[in-house]
């Protein structure tokens, strides 16, 4: 055969040409085989699908359980340490450095102030709380409140160990005395100022046995509405309780920089049960994630192997006919690798939409959020579905080009 | 240059080719020649090595001993790859059973040959199509064609890379006669135009229209018939005459006749 000379533009139209009909019969093999097709596509879905709504699920329910963590109330405590700048407690301007402190991890936080004052009532002494009740409702969701919380000076809310001993219900009132640190003997005072019970609460803890205030009412019962401290200041908190996003190491962090700021005069502690337990139950989701994860990888790799083997044995006579045409064991193996990868994207779209409406379906039912398009998650799952399709095909193919097309040709 | 000329005018030579299987011999000890242009039928029972002889022509396998030359090219230590580089360019093969890729039409079929050699064209594919006159089912599933038909594509995408030989392992073994018929015209009018052609048949009427058949029997060449006596004269001017006897005596072994000629 005499060679023939080929300009570039004779070289650009035949790679045209050859590339044209490469995907005539990548297309022939696909929409004319389309049982076989479907079966492959299908088991890519099934895998994609699943990867999707997992992955959307371990995203969505670490941030759940983060915040249904902080509704269990505070994670880091800050108390005075009486002396220096808060020898008059925590004063609202340290509140706001403290809380500066806290949110410069990085980490989202919601906080409350407490100042403690000892109240006498019917002759027994308890504990009265001043609070902004916006603050604590906030960020003590699992408080189980009947009635209401104060909102008016001289509404009280009040432990239900409280109620039982006083023998109150919510509506009617109670004189509330004000014991101060030096008092002695005023047990037997019966004079106080009249408040209105709204609400009782209970929580199995502490707060049974606490009277709970607006800051004004109890700056008005302590005499201190309208006056000054000792440095012409009323007395501020005596904790801030934070419940920061942060957990772990990041908490133990911040605690750290807190107490190394001495000229703060506060004493951070971590609420280590609360931290420990949302860190613990994060790993544990994470963990479960990736050894599912790796399941539906190996089940997925299993399913398209299986479609791609049986392929791959239907198209026996068809294979050795392409090597006795000439085909080269790479052309045959490029062939069925662009087969199985688009088999792969198209199950991985179709596995992406199918996941995202099952994913929405069940982040809203189960677990009550809301959830937004994830394109970055969808192109990765349809990423990871064409190549797992891509791998499946390794053993398949290389049985294809182990194909002698002398064996499978021969008509006896 | 006489040598030279022999090479040229000879495509195919198979010089003492054996081809063994354990214990068996497929092939036993094969001499053969063909000159360019020349059609030869081969012909023998089930079993006496005319497949195993016709897949070492399409370079589909390799002998057990002996040499192979096509084109003046020994072929019978290449690898795979070279191998199918050589069937690609000197071989056009058609089956009994047509194997055409049946998620491809007739003309992407005839496509696929093209692609696998060197450029798809498609004019080129149509002709191919049109020579054996299917142009109007060019774009059919080869479902949707008769028996008949799906050879002629076979033929025609055989065709289509200008081989030097067409091959063709019992090439009417599942048509009617009408077009067994087609399939020999058309084999002719190859024929006219100089293609050698080496067909494989049970058939006598198939046998019969090539210029020289023959026999095969438990892998020795036993027999040799000529039909056109100008073809002999021409083949035996180039390559001697033929030992061989003819098909009356189909047991006489190979080695008989061998001795019969040093004699």
């Amino acid at each position: 055969m005499e060679d023939k000379v080929y300009t570039a533009a004779d070289l650009k139209r035949r790679e045209r040409a050859n590339r044209a009909m490469f995907w005539t019969m990548i297309r022939g093999a696909i929409l004319r085989r389309r049982s076989r097709a479907i079966m492959a596509v299908i088991a890519s879905l099934v895998g994609a699908a699943t990867l999707f709504v997992l992955v959307m699920v371990c995203i969505v329910v670490p941030a759940q359980m983060t915040e249904e963590m902080r509704a269990y109330g505070a994670n880091l405590v800050v108390t005075s340490n009486q002396t220096g700048a808060t020898e008059n407690g925590i004063q609202k301007d340290m509140v706001e450095h403290t809380t500066e402190m806290v949110r410069a991890t990085g980490f989202g936080e919601t906080h409350a102030t407490y100042r403690y004052d000892t109240v006498r009532v019917n002759s027994a002494s308890y504990q009265m709380a001043g609070i902004n009740p916006n603050e604590v409702r906030s960020m003590n969701k699992f408080w189980d409140v009947t009635g209401s919380w104060p909102s008016a000076e001289n509404q009280v809310l009040i432990g239900t160990d409280v109620a039982e001993r006083l023998s109150v219900k919510i509506g009617q009132s109670i004189t509330v005395g004000y014991v101060e640190d030096d008092a002695v003997n005023t047990i037997l005072d019966t004079e106080g100022t009249r408040m209105q019970v709204v609400g009782t609460v209970s929580t199995g803890g502490n707060e049974d046995s606490m009277l709970y205030v607006t800051n004004a009412t109890l700056d008005a019962l302590t005499g201190q509405n309208g006056q000054s401290g000792q440095n012409g200041q009323s007395r501020g908190a005596d904790v801030i309780e934070y419940s920061s996003e942060a957990s772990g190491a990041d908490l133990d962090k911040l605690v750290t920089n807190i107490n190394d700021m001495k000229s703060m005069n506060v004493t951070a502690q971590a609420v280590s049960k609360i931290s420990q337990a949302n860190a613990s139950i994060i790993a544990m989701l994470t963990t479960l994630f990736w050894i599912i994860s790796l399941v539906i990888v190996a089940l997925t790799l299993v399913g398209v192997s299986t479609t791609m083997t049986s392929i791959v044995s239907q198209r026996r006579n068809e294979i050795g006919l392409r090597k006795a045409l000439g085909a080269s064991n790479r052309s045959i193996a490029v062939e069925f690798y662009v087969e199985s990868a688009l088999y792969g994207v198209a199950g991985g779209l179709l596995g992406v939409l199918v996941g995202s409406g099952v994913a929405w379906v069940l982040i809203r039912t189960v677990f009550d959020r809301e959830t937004s398009v994830n394109v970055g998650l969808g192109a990765a799952c349809v990423a990871v579905a064409a190549l797992i399709a891509v791998v499946a095909s390794i053993l398949p193919v290389r049985k294809a080009s182990r194909i002698d097309p002398a064996v499978v040709l021969r008509e006896e | 240059m006489e040598n030279e000329k022999q090479s040229s005018d000879v495509v195919l030579h198979l010089d003492h080719v054996s081809k063994i299987y354990g214990e068996l011999h497929a092939l036993d000890d094969l001499t053969l020649s063909v000159p360019r242009g020349q059609w030869l039928s081969i012909v023998g029972s089930s079993g006496s090595g005319k497949t195993t002889l016709m897949n070492i022509i399409a370079c589909l396998d390799t002998p057990s001993r002996g040499s192979v030359v096509l084109r003046g090219v020994d072929v019978s230590g290449l690898r795979e790859r070279e191998l199918a580089d050589v069937r690609k360019n000197v071989i056009g093969l058609v089956f009994q059973k047509f194997y055409l890729v049946q998620h491809l039409t007739a003309l992407e079929n005839v496509m696929t040959a093209q692609y696998y050699h060197s450029v798809v064209d498609e004019s080129q594919a149509l002709d191919a199509l049109r020579q054996v006159g299917l142009e109007d089912r060019a774009h059919h599933l080869p479902s949707q064609l008769s028996g008949g038909e799906q050879q002629r594509v076979c033929i025609a995408r055989a065709l289509i890379n200008c081989p030097e030989i067409l091959l063709a392992d019992e090439p009417t073994g599942n048509l009617d006669e009408a077009n067994e018929h087609i399939v020999l015209d058309l084999f002719k009018r190859l024929h006219e135009q100089g293609t050698t052609i080496i067909v494989v048949t049970h058939d006598s009427t198939v046998a019969s229209q090539a210029q020289r058949e023959i026999m095969l029997n438990h892998g020795k060449l036993v027999g040799e018939q000529w039909n056109d006596e100008a073809a002999r004269e021409e083949y035996e001017a180039l390559v001697g005459s033929s030992s061989l006897g003819t098909f009356d005596d189909p047991t006489k072994s190979a080695k008989d006749t061998l001795s019969g000629s040093e004699e």
